[in-house]
């Protein structure tokens, strides 16, 4: 649908967020027959979804102090192997105790465990050692749970496709500006579309704002109040899967203590550090915080002390007050729904925050619920059971690549799952590598401009991983940034876009800039300066959504 | 903590420190002559990444590998890019299942035993026409190859008949692991080290027992029969430095590098203890003539134009320097040294039936380079380099020893070094 | 091993100073860990592009202003001129025929299209003397079809924004078909192997003339010639228009020719260039340097009067930059950085790095010192010199070939 249409139709639902929650929620709608239109202010999967670990939580970390959270992980664990087959990878989890720690404690976590119905079995340490040989050897004692990875930016990309497959609209960089009242009614957005400048308004019966740690301006545009408690986490990106499977420290939870393999990299994380609201747009990782997280990496998996760092990356997750308690000391991690009817007698205005990225998609059922409370629809909530597209269950598997030299189409399969369908490949062009990391071809880089809602390179990257490898966007992102200049007809959009795009890449590289990352980065610099003269071609002062 | 943390980035996974600037790509002999291939960058570090995170990753184009390593020697940043495509190959399982021919082919001390008891009819019968189509259309080797000479009687042989008695009357002792190619297709090779190290006044003696040094199994993928004469080699080797301090010599680049560098590397026999005493006999004597320990005496009348052609084992060593410098030691040698350019046989590779036209166009820059020389021969310290040459460019190779040994006054040398 | 010289680092320093020294008749040996920063080079030179982010039209004008810990300043302004015209010689001799002025910068044309200055060029590649007087008007430029590594759209805009009128054309040939099968190795390097021969020239050549219409000049990527000029010479007798080569996304096919042929030279003139293998450790005694130690030739360290110091900069591994320290990791030579990784760099890409001007501390006649005092018999050249910012001043190859120039005529000085 052309986007002027999008602004003069009345929708049943607006949903205010492109994260994984408000995709589930626009999915769950849509799923309902609901008329839907998402609206994101950046590209999708920009806030919190983007930025954590990429854990599939068994729940297990939460079992000892918050069993409700604990028990709807293992239960939303379960529910996403079947439906989103292609954005996990069933790693299983150790929680290791070190001989730092109380192995008393290992008892409490696995009684925890059983009370929140979290397979946990206790094993030897040295069938830990076996079984996952980056382990730190010195462990004493570990418990193996069923977490595993997930992939947060396939996971909000299937969603979305699903709930536009379903009749949903969705806008991605169109930031909410107001929110129309009317007599203590919410009736529609004002927002400004970035791609292009223009001010609009949208039209609909309920508004669901599901825009994470934002929400609270959402809030505030709609004339109520939430206070909501940024807490920043700031993660490590190594070079290569050190570990294969995830890796907790079997204790309370505290910094730097979970190891995850997501896709080609693992993660080590996460700082947690109760920030200012107004900082919650300055995502860079400071020096300190890359102290803390090697000093405790390094006492899960040793290997990290001499593995390269190719990034840092901080996320904020959305903390909310509870209603009793304005101060903030009790602050709840559950999920929070809501209902400004009923709390502050606003019409037609849910707000669902609070949770975990890998819980989306019961908060999309609950949101869904309340709206379709509000709406007087009855149709059931179908999310649970139905797979995402791409995972469908007899779907490709990576190992049905059949191409003479396949790396592209496995790792196609692998991130796009049944959809790579989609992506050509029968000539040598389009089977042709873009990124060497990586394994994108060139028909995956069309598949995602022309399908996926891309509209710069930083987009392509997350609906792709182009530029996600150990050198950050060396020469794919020049040939990536030519393509799409092709594609979209836009030269001079591709060169400060290809500026921008390595702009980001450096704010990741550039606190753990040492070693090979800092020879590469050099390398970069060479070639994108010294040898083609990009800093002479654009300005990117004040370039926004650099993110 | 911090002293250690992050400071040395030697990662087990050497691969970490490719910054993917692609110039390994640019050496690769195979590459450049076939697209079935993805290169050194796509099968070393850049599929590793995906191989530790799903083995089915490995692709079986990676056969295609030569393992010259001159994708190692190009990286500005050190990855032992050949030997993480070797460590995929045995991964993956490669070679559990060897066709007869490539058993054959790797088998070279098995192949010469049965050869040379019968040499003369082995030599005709390789070269007959019926025999090559057979191989040609049987076994899968190449019948444009000339299959190499075999020797009727093995150097062992004529070791133990002709010069074992008289090797303990020098000063000095060394070992030497003569290979198979000396022993079974070419013994003139050893005798001309034992020429030149008797003048220079070091008895030479073999090991206790030597089996093939495994590079022809290694590149066959036949990994376990390699590690099996890893062992025995290494044991014997020790035996003669640790026992006796002998050096242990070698007239094979191939060998060479492959008993000091690629038994740890890929057939996990650590080799380090004696791996200095393991060493090329044109460095050793280099560093005679360079300490002053000794000296070399050349024939006043000897007069001869030769290229040398680096070896891409040798390249990987980087020794060639000692056999350049002792060769232009030589007053009337002109030597000129070619270009570092693969030659493409690379061992049993370029026999292969289906290897034939990749082999032969690798080599093509090379024999171009050979033939704007205008020389009259070429020296490499590589035997299988050295057929391909000569079935090539019509050249006769030779050894850098045996051009040492025939340049040498023998006489005068002997004197000079109190023999 | 006994030398005379030894150099530790085979890019275009070292080799400038092994060609110097063995067209004296030197004893020289070159070791070289891999292939150097050349292959990111696109087929010029540069002296001085830019100060304080301001173009340098006049270089030896503005060589004259630089600060004095620049290595320019430490050779001495007025030696500059005398140095570049023998540093242009010595490419010449060594088959590598570039043009340009030492007092006035020329335009080379970027992969993006992009005009930035340079001092020389390769005379194959398109060179603009004067911005005003385009050397064409209508250009053709040949786009390869399925070749990734020159932003074909980017180029077309940035040489349409110079003031030519371009007509951009894809085209394809057998060879160049052929090669694309494979999903990863078109590459400019490639693609230069499989076009050398006169068949698949003339293929070339046929699509160029049939699709050039009426342009004065044709512009293709520089995909030819590895080794030396001649594929260019003879592709060009084929096409019926003057043609000109633009640079590529690295490997650089010219980088590589340069590197050969500068190699190729000094194997002629008898040095030992130990390509693959690295130096690790040298033996000092007093303020001399007797002895450097290799990774390959092991206890057979190589023996010099001199030695110099060409290793490069992070990229090749002449500085190191671990968790806390910058350093020179071979001979453990004084190094000016600052001690506060936090001060190595800055967000934002395009800003000026520090790290970028780290380097080896010399004094005024580029001899390395360590703990303060000077090394007298060695000398460092090249990127790992602190003080100067290829990237950002335009000046990487010309400290190169300068310093490596004034070295040796040190060492020579010296003897």
């Amino acid at each position: 649908m052309v986007t002027n249409e999008v602004y003069k139709k009345e929708y049943d639902v607006i949903i205010v967020g492109g994260g994984a929650t408000g995709a589930g929620t626009a999915r769950d709608c849509a799923l309902r027959g609901l008329n839907v239109l998402l609206v994101e202010r950046n590209d999708y999967s920009t806030g919190a979804t983007g930025r954590n670990h990429g854990l599939m939580h068994s729940g297990a970390r939460y079992a000892v102090t918050d069993g409700e959270s604990a028990s709807e992980c293992i239960s939303e664990n379960m529910i996403l192997r079947r439906i989103a087959r292609h954005c996990v990878e069933e790693t299983d989890g150790l929680f290791i105790t070190l001989p730092e720690d109380d192995l008393d404690y290992q008892r409490t976590f696995v009684e925890a465990c059983q009370r929140a119905g979290i397979r946990a079995d206790v094993i030897d340490p040295d069938e830990a050692r076996r079984i996952e040989p980056a382990v730190n050897p010195a462990l004493i004692g570990a418990v193996r749970v069923p977490d595993a990875a997930i992939d947060p930016f396939r996971l909000t990309v299937a969603n979305l496709l699903d709930a536009r497959m379903h009749g949903a609209e969705t806008l991605n960089y169109h930031e909410v500006e107001g929110v129309i009242v009317n007599q203590n009614r919410v009736e529609g957005l004002k927002l400004l579309n970035k791609l292009n400048g223009e001010h609009v308004e949208v039209r609909g019966r309920v508004i669901v704002n599901a825009a994470g740690i934002w929400g609270q301006r959402i809030a505030q545009m709609a004339g109520v109040n939430i206070s909501m408690f940024p807490a920043r986490g700031a993660l490590l990106i190594f070079g290569h899967r050190v570990n294969n499977m995830v890796i907790n420290r079997c204790r309370k939870p505290a910094n730097a203590d979970i190891l995850v393999p997501d896709d080609t990299v693992c993660v080590i994380g996460t700082t947690s550090d109760r920030i200012p609201i107004e900082t919650v747009d300055d995502m860079r990782v400071t020096r300190e915080e890359v102290d803390v997280l090697l000093k405790e990496g390094v006492k899960i998996a040793p290997s990290l002390a001499t593995t390269r760092i190719i990034r840092a990356y901080a996320g904020v997750r959305p903390l909310v007050a509870s209603d009793n308690d304005p101060s903030g000391r009790s602050i709840s991690r559950g999920i929070v729904c809501l209902d400004h009817a009923q709390r502050d007698g606003l019409e037609g205005f849910i707000t669902i925050t609070g949770g975990k990225m890998m819980t989306y998609r019961l908060m999309g059922e609950i949101a869904t619920n309340a709206v379709c409370a509000k709406l007087g629809n009855t149709a059931p909530c179908v999310t649970a059971s139905r797979p995402l597209p791409g995972s469908e269950e007899d779907g490709p598997r990576e190992s049905d690549a059949t191409k003479r030299y396949s790396f592209g189409e496995r790792a196609a399969i692998g991130r796009h799952g049944s959809l790579a369908a989609r992506i050509e490949k029968d000539n040598d062009i389009d089977n042709a590598l873009v990124c060497e990391c990586e394994g994108v071809t060139v028909g995956e880089i069309k598949y995602a401009v022309h399908q996926l809602h891309v509209h710069n390179l930083v987009n392509l990257r997350r609906r792709t991983r182009v530029g996600m490898g150990t050198c950050q966007g060396k020469l794919c992102s020049c040939r990536a940034a030519s393509l799409m200049g092709e594609f979209r007809h836009d030269v001079k959009g591709a060169q400060e876009d290809l500026a921008a795009f390595l702009d980001e890449r450096w704010k990741g590289m550039r606190p753990v800039a040492w070693g090979d990352t800092l020879r590469e980065a050099q390398l970069t610099a060479a070639i994108y300066e010294g040898l083609c003269g990009l800093d002479m071609a654009v300005n990117i002062e004040g370039k926004e959504d650099v993110q | 903590m911090s002293d250690r943390m992050q400071i040395s980035n030697l990662s087990e996974n050497n691969f970490e420190q490719c910054t993917k600037c692609s110039i390994c790509t640019t050496v690769c002999p195979v590459a450049a002559v076939t697209t079935d291939y993805p290169g050194p960058k796509q099968a070393g570090p850049d599929g590793e990444r995906y191989r530790l995170k799903d083995p089915a990753y490995y692709d079986k184009a990676l056969k295609l590998c030569l393992n010259c390593k001159r994708c190692e020697v190009a990286c500005p940043s050190g990855v032992h890019i050949a030997d993480i495509i070797q460590k995929a190959r045995m991964d993956a399982g490669e070679g559990k299942r060897a066709s007869l021919r490539d058993t054959m082919l790797a088998n070279t001390d098995l192949l010469g035993t049965v050869a040379n008891i019968v040499a003369p009819v082995a030599n005709v019968t390789l070269g007959l026409k019926p025999t090559k189509w057979a191989m040609h259309n049987m076994m899968a080797i190449d019948k444009r190859r000339t299959f190499p000479a075999y020797s009727r009687t093995k150097f062992e042989t004529w070791f133990k008949r002709h010069a074992a008695d008289q090797q303990n009357a020098y000063p000095n002792h060394v070992s030497y692991f003569h290979g198979c190619y000396v022993n079974y297709n070419f013994p003139k090779l050893g005798q001309d080290l034992v020429k030149l190290m008797n003048a220079a006044g070091y008895g030479v003696h073999l090991l206790n027992k030597e089996r093939c040094c495994g590079v022809a199994l290694i590149a066959n993928g036949l990994y376990k029969q390699a590690k099996r004469q890893a062992r025995v080699n290494a044991t014997n080797i020790r035996q003669a430095v640790n026992g006796k301090h002998y050096t242990v010599l070698t007239t094979s680049s191939s060998c060479t590098f492959n008993l000091r560098d690629e038994y740890p590397a890929i057939l996990d026999e650590d080799t380090s203890d004696v791996r200095d005493s393991i060493m090329l006999a044109t460095r050793f004597i280099y560093k005679l003539v360079d300490e002053e320990k000794i000296k070399l005496i050349f024939k006043q009348d000897y007069k001869r134009r030769i290229a040398y052609h680096t070896a891409c084992h040798m390249q990987r060593m980087g020794w060639q320097l000692y056999s350049i410098e002792l060769l232009r030691m030589i007053p009337g040698l002109d030597l000129v040294e070619l270009e570092q350019n693969c030659c493409g046989i690379s061992g049993t590779y370029g026999f292969k039936k289906e290897n034939y036209e990749r082999s032969q166009a690798i080599g093509a820059t090379l024999f171009k380079d050979i033939e704007d020389a205008r020389v009259e021969a070429v020296s490499t310290d590589c035997e299988t380099c050295k057929w391909q040459i000569e079935m090539s460019t019509g050249l006769p190779v030779e050894n850098p020893v045996s051009i040492l040994a025939d340049a040498l006054d023998v006489e005068a040398t002997r004197k000079a070094n109190g023999v | 091993m006994r030398m005379d010289t030894v150099i530790m680092g085979g890019g275009l320093s070292g080799l400038t100073c092994g060609i110097a020294l063995a067209k004296r008749g030197k004893r020289v040996a070159i070791v070289a860990s891999g292939q150097s920063t050349m292959l990111f080079n696109g087929g010029s030179m540069e002296l001085l592009g830019n100060i304080d982010g301001k173009t340098v039209t006049a270089p030896l004008e503005a060589i004259a202003t630089l600060p004095k810990d620049h290595p320019y300043s430490k050779i001495g302004a007025d030696r500059i001129a005398g140095l570049a015209a023998r540093a242009k010689l010595m490419l010449s001799d060594s088959g590598i025929n570039m043009e340009g002025d030492v007092a006035a910068n020329h335009w080379r044309i970027t992969p993006m299209g992009v005009a930035k200055p340079a001092w020389l060029t390769l005379n194959d590649h398109l060179r603009i003397n004067d911005l005003n007087q385009l050397p064409a008007k209508r250009v053709a430029l040949m786009c390869i079809r399925g070749f990734f590594d020159q932003p074909n759209s980017m180029l077309a805009q940035g040489l349409r924004d110079l003031g030519f009128e371009v007509n951009a054309i894809e085209f394809t040939t057998d060879d160049i078909t052929a090669l694309r099968r494979s999903p990863s190795e078109m590459r400019a390097t490639s693609l230069a192997k499989r076009l050398v021969s006169h068949n698949a020239l003339q293929r070339l050549a046929d699509q160029v003339n049939s699709l050039a219409g009426d342009a004065d000049m044709v512009l293709l990527p520089s995909v030819f010639g590895q080794n030396n000029a001649d594929d260019f010479q003879t592709l060009q007798s084929m096409v019926n228009k003057p043609l000109r080569l633009v640079a590529t996304l690295p490997p650089s096919v010219a980088g590589m020719r340069m590197m050969t042929q500068l190699r190729h030279y000094f194997r002629m003139l008898g040095g030992n260039y130990l390509m693959g293998d690295s130096a690790v450790s040298g033996t000092f005694e007093g303020d001399r340097l007797t002895a450097v130690t290799t990774a390959k030739l092991g206890d057979m360290p190589l023996r010099a009067d001199h030695f110099v110091l060409a290793t490069g900069s992070f990229i090749s591994r002449g500085l190191v930059a671990d968790y806390e320290r910058v350093y020179e990791p071979v001979l453990g030579v004084d190094v000016n950085a600052d001690s506060d990784p936090n001060r190595w760099t800055q967000f934002g890409v395009l800003q000026p790095q520090a790290y970028s001007r780290f380097g080896v501390a010399t004094d005024e006649r580029l001899r390395c010192l360590k703990q303060g005092k000077p090394i007298v018999n060695l000398h460092a050249v090249g990127s790992i010199l602190s003080g100067h910012d290829a990237v950002k001043m335009g000046d990487g190859t010309g400290v190169s070939l300068l310093t490596a120039l004034a070295a040796i005529d040190d060492i020579i000085k010296s003897e």
